[in-house]
């Protein structure tokens, strides 16, 4: 039924749905009661670990919580304090300007990193595997890493830098906003564009070479080729990739906390890390909740919003 | 007559991978002139990702075998760049702060997570994957929506929660909350997996007699390791380098985690920090990373060319 | 079938939510200090919390504890500076509590005023030395009049001089250091010896340095920048002229030239490596970084004098630890009888070998000034040491978005003085209100 060399996979969503999975012609060896009962444990513990604390949280956002002493009932005091918390703002500002700047490189880049390794030529595997490690090392250790080696004077990045001559070497990146906003930048684009290299490899690798060729007869270039073909093809795993990385640039904290803590003053202040701040730092766990809510249905139209847009086209 | 399942969540292996997904983009029997330029790009555009990806990680393993003087000077020097010693390890592994045991803890904490998330994604993704009742993609979305909450939302909440639960200053609580967060990816990965199997083979189990586990166990099992491979090696990663939810529900530094002392070795009161020690340790928490990656890459990019894409 | 499971899931977590609500409200129950036979032979195990940063003197004094007895062991758990308040927060939220916790000062009224340590008055007035015990550190945890805390370990802030630096300038270090003018005239002309010699030095990028030894000149100038009692106090900088003053003196320092370069972006992490070279004439610092990590010679030429204000008067910032006993603490009993060990004279008096400062003034003996001449003067003068008590030191010093170093820099690097003033004014009222809720 599909062509070969064609993998299910890249199937837009809302194609046909495979009939196999569904069960309904399947009823004896797929009882619709041991399905749930197998979902169950996965179920249980999301409802435990995830949903419970997090209804928890409404509860408290409604409260002036201290965590040491004794709390009350505020209502909606918390929520309507955000709107006029000039922090918060920054912090939404701040986050939103950061998942502006790498969202388009991290998927330029990620792309072009695809069709480099996707050839299969001699080392396309090597070189995929060297793409991909800095992800693999994971956030947390490479900006432990990049503490060191943004040091004024000692660090790797003001070696380089005096070498070349551009600066003089005694420049202080974590501390100053935007010079520790652009080390941050660069360092989440070289870690993560692997992680789009392969989500997007994996969808070029499904498309069929036949209609690639049919395009060369008719004599389109390579670039009109990936522009007509690879892209509208690869857009529901666009989609993703872009879903992926703009939750994670919106919810980006630990980069921050290890290399700057949100300084100096607020400048480097994403939005988890003020409400880590507010909930963590200065104990108003009331206050912590009602931000940490707003957050959740924010990223959550957010990416209701993504997906949305990025299927209409068809 | 079967799905086409993608190549690369069978077990056969890169090298049918290459066979069956020839160059993209390309007729064969192009003239070579023009072969020789995408070559040349190729190979360029390669190597020079290859340095830019590569380098920074190098470097840091020579730093960590630099004396912390050399590393923290003010106006480097070449001479000081060339000098060797381990003594930074030593003092790691020696010293006050303990890495053995923050290894072993870190060890335990994502091997467990590892097994813990691969055992309840397989489950589910097979009650979700194969199963039809109502509510199955109510209760899906569920599992996916726990990707959005970020920690912080819900971490005081939860520690009082495993508090009263007796799981907080304990490796199994960490286990289990990390599992927990890990599940939506695992669960995406093998319901694919599931769906890409062809049922004769469970139709063919249940005429012999089998149940559910049975066939679960017995018979799909080969074919699910892959994607069990990924869902485990990601829960692995996640866990080996989370550190906010350690900072929180661990106390007893008996039991701190590797990314936990390194905290602890970037922060003291006033400074007087170790470069030397933290590059060490950033190093030793780079190890088993590397390591598990490039003996099983296959089962981190695989499940992610898969399991990522069906939306 | 699929509703009543999910309705199951629901009741649950309701039922958990509920469960949790009991251990929410009330204060743990108060051990009773003033009962017979209360630090005297106590038996089992005591857990003692500790700063990170403190944990090798502490475990020291704990081995020795340990070691002179048999009826207790004292378990130490070193916590993390920047996660202490959080988690013994958390701790005595979840109502499992350390029986005595290392806690550093001034965040003892945090806990203090919400009832969450036990009132210690009855067996602290039965010590022969309580006259004697620093009283910026024991004031950090009186309430009401009753004390809920007692000193521990001093981190006091002085003013470390090269004193060799000073001889070739031709300056005398004690007079220099009386006030403003004397401090800039010594900086300027220890400056001018040129060799990359320097007259001041300040890790200007960290929030808890300044807060540190920039306070003092305040206080000695009698003008601290937090008024009024805890609970409803303000902040004092637009209209404090001290404030304004030692903003300048720094600002000075920076333009012409009389503080290394790198002091701008430094954080704290090589704090006083310069000082211990020789080349600063002037580091207002602790004796941890300034002398106990400097090798023999350099301690040789070093002299110390407490922080001096605008116009005269010395101060010093009474840092340090107190040790507390929080409410529901298993073992108070033991835990006392620890405390009591621990401020006894042969601990007191070896706490320098560790880089801090006794707590009792009685510990500068012939043999302790002997031993460690550059630790006697904040006990000579222990009445000059000062901290605020108030409910948001951390937020407004500590944090890297404090705004004590906000407006420091502000007013020192970007030359804007006016601005620093009045935005500090407003971010200080600002936290104090909401820490005050």
């Amino acid at each position: 039924m599909s062509a070969p060399g064609r993998a299910p996979v890249t199937a837009p969503t809302d194609a046909p749905v495979v009939t196999r999975s569904t069960g309904s012609g399947h009823d004896l060896t797929h009882p619709p009661r041991t399905g749930l009962l197998l979902t169950l444990p996965a179920l249980a513990f999301v409802a435990v670990f995830v949903l419970v604390p997090l209804l928890f949280a409404v509860y408290m956002s409604f409260t002036n919580w201290p965590l040491i002493g004794s709390y009350e009932f505020i209502g909606f005091d918390n929520y309507a304090a955000i709107a006029s918390d000039p922090v918060f703002w920054k912090s939404v500002g701040y986050t939103v300007l950061y998942t502006a700047i790498v969202t388009v490189p991290i998927l330029v880049l990620g792309y072009v990193l695809a069709v480099v390794v996707r050839s299969n030529r001699r080392g396309s595997t090597l070189f995929r595997t060297v793409f991909f490690l800095p992800y693999v090392i994971g956030l947390t250790t490479l900006s432990f890493l990049m503490v060191l080696e943004a040091q004024p004077g000692s660090g790797a990045v003001n070696i380089v830098l005096k070498a070349l001559g551009i600066t003089d070497g005694t420049s202080a990146w974590l501390a100053d906003g935007p010079l520790a906003t652009g080390l941050i930048c660069v360092m989440i684009v070289w870690a993560v564009s692997g992680l789009t290299m392969v989500l997007l490899m994996g969808g070029m690798q499904g498309i069929s070479r036949d209609v690639y060729e049919s395009a060369e007869i008719d004599g389109a270039t390579w670039w009109q080729r990936e522009r007509s073909i690879t892209i509208p093809m690869l857009r529901p795993t666009i989609a993703m990739s872009l879903v992926i990385s703009v939750i994670g640039s919106l919810l980006a904290f630990t980069q921050f906390y290890v290399l700057t803590r949100g300084g100096p003053s607020t400048d480097t202040q994403t939005v988890v890390m003020y409400v880590y701040q507010r909930g963590f730092v200065q104990l108003q766990l009331g206050a912590a909740s009602a931000l940490s809510i707003v957050l959740v249905v924010v990223i959550g139209l957010v990416t209701a919003v993504q997906f949305r847009l990025l299927r209409e086209k068809d | 007559m079967t799905t086409s399942t993608t190549p690369t969540t069978t077990a056969l292996g890169p090298a049918t991978a290459r066979r069956r997904t020839p160059h993209v983009g390309t007729a064969p029997g192009r003239p070579r002139a023009e072969s020789r330029t995408k070559i040349t790009l190729y190979v360029l555009g390669g190597v020079l990702a290859t340095l830019v990806f590569l380098v920074p990680l190098v470097w840091s393993v020579l730093r960590s075998f630099q004396p912390n003087d050399a590393i923290v000077a003010t106006t480097p020097s070449w001479s000081a760049l060339t000098q060797f010693t381990t003594e930074n390890f030593r003092a790691l592994f020696t010293g006050d702060a303990d890495i053995v045991r923050a290894v072993g803890n870190s060890l335990v904490v994502a091997v467990g997570t590892a097994v813990l998330t691969a055992v309840l994604a397989t489950l589910a993704g097979y009650g979700f994957g194969r199963f039809g009742f109502r509510g199955r993609n109510t209760l899906f979305g569920l599992i996916v929506v726990t990707m959005m909450v970020p920690f912080q939302a819900i971490i005081t909440p939860l520690y009082l929660q495993m508090n009263a639960m007796g799981l907080t200053d304990s490796r199994l609580g960490l286990v289990l909350f990390y599992s927990t967060v890990n599940l939506p990816f695992g669960v995406f990965v093998m319901r694919n997996a599931f769906e890409s199997i062809p049922t004769e083979i469970e139709d063919a189990a249940h005429v012999d007699g089998a149940g559910t586990m049975r066939t679960l166990v017995s018979v799909l099992r080969p074919l699910l390791l892959p994607g069990m491979a990924t869902s485990a090696l990601y829960a692995f990663l996640a866990a080996w380098t989370e550190f906010l939810g350690a900072l929180t529900f661990l106390t007893d530094d008996r039991l701190y985690t590797l990314p936990l002392s390194l905290v602890n070795l970037q922060a003291g009161a006033y400074g007087a920090v170790n470069f030397g020690y933290l590059v060490a340790g950033a190093v030793v928490a780079m190890v088993p990373c590397v390591v598990l990656y490039v003996a099983l890459q296959r089962f981190y990019v695989a499940g992610l060319a898969s399991g990522a894409v069906k939306g | 079938m699929q509703l009543d499971r999910r309705k199951v899931l629901g009741l649950g977590g309701l039922g958990t939510i509920t469960a949790l609500m009991p251990s929410c409200a009330s204060a743990l129950p108060e051990p009773d200090v003033s009962a017979a036979g209360f630090g005297q032979d106590a038996r089992g195990t005591v857990r003692l919390w500790c700063r990170a940063a403190t944990v090798a003197g502490v475990r020291q004094t704990v081995e020795a504890f340990n070691a002179s007895q048999d009826r207790l062991t004292v378990e130490v758990t070193p916590v993390l500076d920047a996660q202490y308040v959080t988690k013994l927060a958390t701790a005595i939220r979840g109502g499992n509590v350390p029986d005595i916790v290392d806690i550093d000062d001034i965040n003892s009224m945090l806990f203090i005023y919400r009832d969450s340590f036990t009132d210690l008055t009855p067996v602290i007035s039965q010590l022969d030395f309580a006259d004697r015990l620093n009283p910026g550190q024991a004031e950090l945890a009186v309430r009401g009049g009753r004390n809920y805390g007692v000193p521990y370990i001093a981190d006091n802030s002085a003013l470390y001089y090269n004193a060799e630096l000073f001889e070739r300038a031709g300056l005398d270090p004690v007079q220099s250091t009386a006030d403003f003018d004397g401090l800039l005239d010594a900086a300027r002309a220890i400056g001018g010896l040129g060799e990359g010699t320097y007259g001041w030095s300040l890790d200007a990028n960290a929030a808890g340095i300044l807060g540190f030894v920039v306070q003092p000149h305040l206080w000695a100038a009698d003008a601290p920048n937090i008024v009024g009692e805890v609970g409803s106090q303000r902040g004092s900088i637009a209209d404090n002229d001290a404030v304004r003053r030692t903003f300048e003196f720094y600002r000075t320092l920076w333009k012409e030239g009389l503080m290394p370069p790198g002091n701008f972006a430094a954080d704290g992490a090589r704090w006083g490596a310069d000082f211990r070279e020789g080349t600063i004439g002037l580091f207002p610092a602790n004796f941890s970084l300034a002398v106990l990590n400097a090798s023999p010679e350099m301690q040789a030429k070093t002299g110390v004098v407490l922080l001096p204000g605008p116009d005269g008067g010395r101060a010093t910032f009474a840092g340090g630890d107190n040790l507390c006993i929080p409410r529901g603490a298993g073992n108070a009993s033991g835990a006392w009888e620890f405390a009591k060990f621990a401020l006894d004279l042969p601990q007191q008096t070896q706490l320098p070998a560790g880089g801090y400062i006794p707590v009792r003034s009685d510990a500068a003996t012939p043999e302790y000034r002997e031993q460690f001449p550059l630790a006697t003067v904040s006990l000579d003068d222990i009445d000059a040491a000062y901290a605020p008590v108030t409910l948001a030191y951390n937020l407004l010093f500590n944090q890297p978005d404090s705004p004590w170093i906000a407006s420091f820099r502000r007013a020192v690097f970007d030359d804007d003085l006016e601005g620093a003033l009045a935005d500090g004014q407003e971010d200080f009222d600002r936290i104090l209100e909401q820490a005050q809720l």
